[in-house]
């Protein structure tokens, strides 16, 4: 059993706090990275994204299967919760008031490129960041935007186009 | 291009507000640690018997089930200002270490007089392993005593 089907499994047996905080220490970093570029770098926003994907995410833990990869699996729940919340309030696809996410080791070129990103189209945004920066495929971002593959080439083009337009 | 990190650090606080989120949901059991630890006044009484009253929560590894009772009688020492914070944060650490090695199975505080503290439900081998288990509760530090008792639940 892997690690991630043994926090699962442990957590499902008796919904215990710190089999929970095991799962939530494991695999947050990656959700919070995800949501602080897909919302732009509003870190408020990020944190009620992550928040609302854990819940989401452990309502639909049963549904989960071992074969997949945890992580993935709750970065599409992230990603599915960041478009309801889109569907629902119109006004936050507008560009967020934000600061340049920092970057841990204080490099110009990250920080330039956070920045970059945090002020592409939300489209391309998304598409950029889940497939350059979290390796998902096309085929799995058209599943989880709900587009087809096509256009997810063509808004990573367009992102990467707009970000080398941006970059020094 | 540069290459970006695929995870990055959120706020601490975080973790608790998500917790405690699930928790209001009923998603997630909370650890039971109380925070009595140096309110004479709110001295708790435990009946053995009454775990029952505790149903479900997870199912520990090791075979017998013990309760460990924390006493604080005239020889335990309060808690003043922050220590009392440090004092249940530490007992929570200790639960968490039992949790992860399977000994876990319920802290509780049980209202009423007397000069109980609080409760812990354990699992353990036998009762050498439990008095083991016993001997590393960070409780003895501040005074009292403590009992622990094998029994069927």
């Amino acid at each position: 059993m892997t690690d991630d089907a043994s926090l699962v499994a442990r957590y499902l047996r008796g919904r215990g706090e710190e089999a929970f905080r095991a799962l939530y220490r494991a695999h947050t970093p990656a959700l919070y990275a995800l949501a602080l570029r897909l919302t732009g770098g509003d870190h408020g926003e990020a944190e009620d994204l992550v928040q609302e994907s854990w819940v989401r995410a452990v309502t639909a833990l049963r549904t989960f299967h071992a074969r997949s990869a945890l992580r993935s699996w709750l970065c599409g729940v992230l990603v599915n919760v960041r478009r309801g919340r889109l569907r629902a309030d119109w006004r936050i696809v507008d560009a967020p008031d934000v600061e340049p996410i920092a970057d841990p080791v204080g490099r110009d070129d990250a920080i330039d490129l956070e920045r970059a990103i945090a002020g592409l189209p939300e489209g391309a945004r998304d598409v950029y960041v889940l497939h350059d920066i979290h390796g998902y495929t096309h085929g799995e971002i058209a599943g989880l935007l709900g587009i087809v593959e096509g256009t997810s080439k063509s808004q990573l083009n367009r992102a990467r186009f707009l970000l080398r337009s941006a970059l020094p | 291009m540069t290459t970006l990190p695929r995870e990055m650090q959120p706020d601490p606080a975080l973790e608790e507000r998500v917790v405690s989120a699930l928790a209001g949901a009923g998603l997630v059991r909370r650890r039971r640690v109380w925070p009595a630890w140096a309110a004479a006044a709110a001295a708790v009484a435990v009946v053995v018997f009454g775990v029952t009253m505790f149903p479900g929560g997870h199912r520990p590894v090791k075979g017998n089930t013990y309760v460990v009772l924390l006493y604080e009688d005239s020889t335990y020492r309060p808690a003043a200002g922050e220590q009392q914070a440090e004092r249940v944060a530490e007992m929570a650490r200790w639960g968490d270490s039992l949790d992860t090695q399977g000994e876990f199975e319920r802290a509780g505080r049980l209202i009423g007089p007397g000069e109980i503290g609080g409760l812990f439900i354990i699992r353990a081998a036998d009762d050498a392993e439990a008095a083991r288990i016993v001997a590393t509760c960070p409780f003895h530090k501040w005074g009292g005593h403590i009992e622990v008792e094998r029994f069927e639940p």
